[in-house]
């Protein structure tokens, strides 16, 4: 059916994200620059794991896909379909906070709309992760207002890692070839209408900040075709290096 | 997660001799009257000099082992295979920071600062358990770390949670009931490898064998009588001696590895039925001591791992020493 | 490069020198202490502390450090340094607590009266 192939596409590229900026922002556990946020950050991407497990899980239960563990760790490059914000290393502090802020507003954006989708799977998990990313969001507005109070030095980083995650960040409201018809289904509104809601909810906290959006000039596109950075890869060779030793044993 | 046993400050005579001296022999016989009656001390009481000093050394100890003791397991974080092991990873490895955040809370109530335990053991002046100076090479490494690390360490903060000092016995309390769930899932993945391929099989005997004697390591070196240690027990801050403790996880644990077919690489491990104690090859206690120096097959990349932490995290750090003072100046209007 | 077995040190520039690095005092922030609110109507009980620049970030991390296991429906915080309590050497002052019985309900035997006035009565 062609509604199906279509929920698979949304479905995929929402769990690829979460599955892939998860994993990246699991590699700060343990390496936080305070033990109390160290925890805290940790939680958020034991969560976004999580949201990409039930996502997987509804893949296979609802819509004939693979088993989530299969889908996950076994497959291809280019089968993904994460936007290229997510596959970038962890860099700086700065970096992971400002792409969590910028993704998290997107990812609640979405579940948002989600609420009220014909696809009754999709709206169930909206209503279960709202809680988490009401968190989400809080905890990445209450740091980027203190760090852009707090003195010029850790301002000024904001304000480049702003710069340098915005594009990316962009690239997640790619518009897909069959937006509008998902959007006819009442399934989502499509990502043009999430990309003005995202501005719309981060624009009051940057304001607070006194960041400065940059202009939207070339949003990074790819990632939903299965096209990615070099970073791709490498994560997904290391993420399946146990698991792929035997795909069939359990571990 | 913790052990080392318990590694105490010999105490320098001089300075003891001064302390005792200001200890007033009253409020010191009420003190140890408390603890005989089974209360605990809390952090604005009365105590002893050196009961403070010991209390913070051990729990600042067990908190750098919490923070350190994150680091070998955190290897396979980016690779633990399916969506359960790696969850279950995170949230493990994310509790032993947890346990660290409690346990220097515990150890700053009795007037040394975190920023002063974290520089100590930056500095290497402060201790950690040594089990984790050991590199985890393969993914069963995590499962013989996740199960029997953490039962040792079960067996010794149970042992201590019901010692005299109150905010370091609350932490533990919590800090048990989280390492519950750590045993159980590393028990839960021990067990599936155990059980399965051949390969897999063979992966965990070969880990087992490699972390056999950091464990028998873990409760640290045998007991040896001492009039120091004999008060560090009535005081309530020593609560079991550490060949007890070794001799209470070989009894609960060397039948949970036997039944599952594996073998320990220790040829003379066996129990002694008539006096209930294990038998047991003396690990290498040179080895022991030369790790606890600082020369370990890993000590120097976890400080350094550390001290990447702490540097990168300063900035951060720094300008919230401060919030709310900063306002951007308005750009110039053309 | 480094040479670790844990490919996220890897990634890591570590400063391999034995240059010393010290964290500053305050560098932790402030002391906030944390209580936790099992269930509505419950009182909100103290479960231990968070470091933290001020209240609303204290109460971010006390989320996760605190509210993360078993059930929890609110969070309180506060600065460690308002808290007053008495010394432990005050603690007499409490100490004939339970003698007072006339404050407890134990004080007051009326069964006691009301048996023997029926027993008068018979």
């Amino acid at each position: 059916m062609l509604v199906d192939q279509l929920l698979k596409e949304l479905i995929t590229k929402m769990g690829d994200d979460e599955l892939i900026i998860g994993h990246r922002n699991s590699e700060w556990t343990g390496l936080g620059p305070v033990m109390e946020e160290d925890i805290a950050f940790s939680s958020m991407a034991q969560d976004k794991i999580g949201h990409a497990w039930a996502l997987y899980r509804i893949l296979h239960e609802e819509l004939g896909g693979e088993n989530p563990d299969q889908f996950a760790f076994m497959r291809s490059e280019k089968d993904f379909k994460c936007c290229h914000l997510t596959e970038m290393p962890i860099g700086s502090y700065d970096f992971s906070l400002m792409r969590h802020f910028l993704f998290d507003h997107a990812e609640a954006v979405r579940y948002n709309s989600l609420l009220q989708s014909s696809f009754t799977p999709l709206q169930l998990l909206a209503r279960k992760v709202r809680g988490e990313l009401k968190y989400h969001t809080l905890h990445a507005d209450a740091w980027i207002i203190q760090l852009c109070k707090a003195g010029e030095e850790s301002y000024l980083k904001m304000q480049e890692a702003l710069n340098n995650c915005f594009q990316l960040a962009c690239g997640i409201f790619e518009p897909g070839p069959n937006d509008a018809m998902l959007a006819a289904e009442n399934i989502y509104p499509g990502e043009e209408v999430l990309y003005e809601q995202w501005i719309e909810h981060i624009s009051p906290v940057l304001t607070k900040a006194a960041l400065d959006l940059p202009e939207r000039k070339q949003p990074v596109f790819g990632g939903r075709s299965g096209k990615h950075t070099k970073h791709l890869q490498p994560l997904l060779n290391e993420m399946g290096e146990v698991f792929r030793l035997n795909p069939e044993a359990i571990w | 997660m913790y052990g080392g046993g318990y590694i105490f400050d010999e105490p320098n005579r001089v300075q003891q001799r001064e302390e005792q001296l200001h200890d007033d022999p009253e409020k010191l016989a009420a003190f140890e009257m408390r603890i005989a009656n089974g209360e605990k001390i809390e952090p604005g009481d009365w105590m002893p000099a050196e009961y403070r000093r010991q209390l913070i050394r051990l729990i600042e100890q067990h908190a750098h082992s919490e923070i350190i003791g994150a680091l070998p397991e955190g290897t396979w974080i980016t690779r633990a295979p399916g969506f359960k092991r790696k969850l279950a990873l995170i949230a493990k490895v994310q509790d032993e920071i947890g346990h660290g955040q409690l346990l220097y809370n515990a150890a700053e109530t009795l007037g040394k600062s975190r920023e002063a335990m974290i520089n100590d053991l930056l500095s290497g002046k402060s201790k950690y358990s040594n089990v984790f100076n050991y590199p985890a090479e393969t993914w069963a490494d995590v499962t013989v770390i996740g199960f029997l690390i953490d039962a040792a360490a079960i067996v010794n903060q149970v042992a201590n949670a019901k010692g005299s000092y109150g905010p370091y016995c609350r932490a533990l309390d919590r800090i048990c009931y989280e390492e519950s769930f750590h045993l159980k899932q590393g028990h839960d993945a021990f067990i599936e490898l155990a059980t399965g391929t051949p390969d897999q099989k063979a992966m965990l005997q070969d880990a087992l064998n490699r972390w056999w004697q950091p464990i028998m390591h873990f409760f640290g070196p045998p007991d040896k009588a001492s009039s120091h240690s004999e008060k560090l027990m009535q005081w309530k801050v020593k609560m079991a001696s550490n060949d007890d403790m070794r001799n209470q996880f070989l009894d609960a644990y060397v039948p949970k590895i036997q039944e599952l077919g594996l073998t320990l690489p220790d040829p003379l491990l066996k129990k002694n039925e008539e006096t209930g104690r294990w038998e047991y090859s003396d690990p290498d206690w040179d080895l022991f001591f030369e790790v606890i120096k600082g020369n370990g097959p890993c000590n120097k990349e976890r400080l350094d791992v550390r001290k990447w932490a702490e540097e990168h995290g300063r900035w951060i750090r720094k300008a919230l020493m401060k919030p709310g003072t900063f306002e951007r100046q308005a750009l110039p209007v053309a | 490069m480094n040479d670790s077995l844990d490919p996220r040190v890897n990634r890591l520039t570590l400063n391999k020198t034995d240059d010393p690095f010290k964290v500053e005092e305050g560098e932790n922030w402030n002391v906030f202490e944390v209580f936790h609110q099992e269930k509505r109507g419950a009182h909100h009980e103290h479960v231990g502390c968070v470091h933290a620049p001020d209240a609303g970030l204290a109460l971010v991390f006390a989320k996760e450090q605190y509210g993360r296991r078993k059930k929890c429906v609110n969070l309180w915080v506060v600065r460690s340094a308002d808290i007053l309590a008495f010394n432990q050497e005050d603690e007499d002052m409490f100490a004939n607590n339970l003698e007072k019985t006339y404050r407890d309900a134990s004080g007051f035997k009326v069964m006691e009266k009301i048996n023997k006035f029926k027993a008068k009565a018979k």
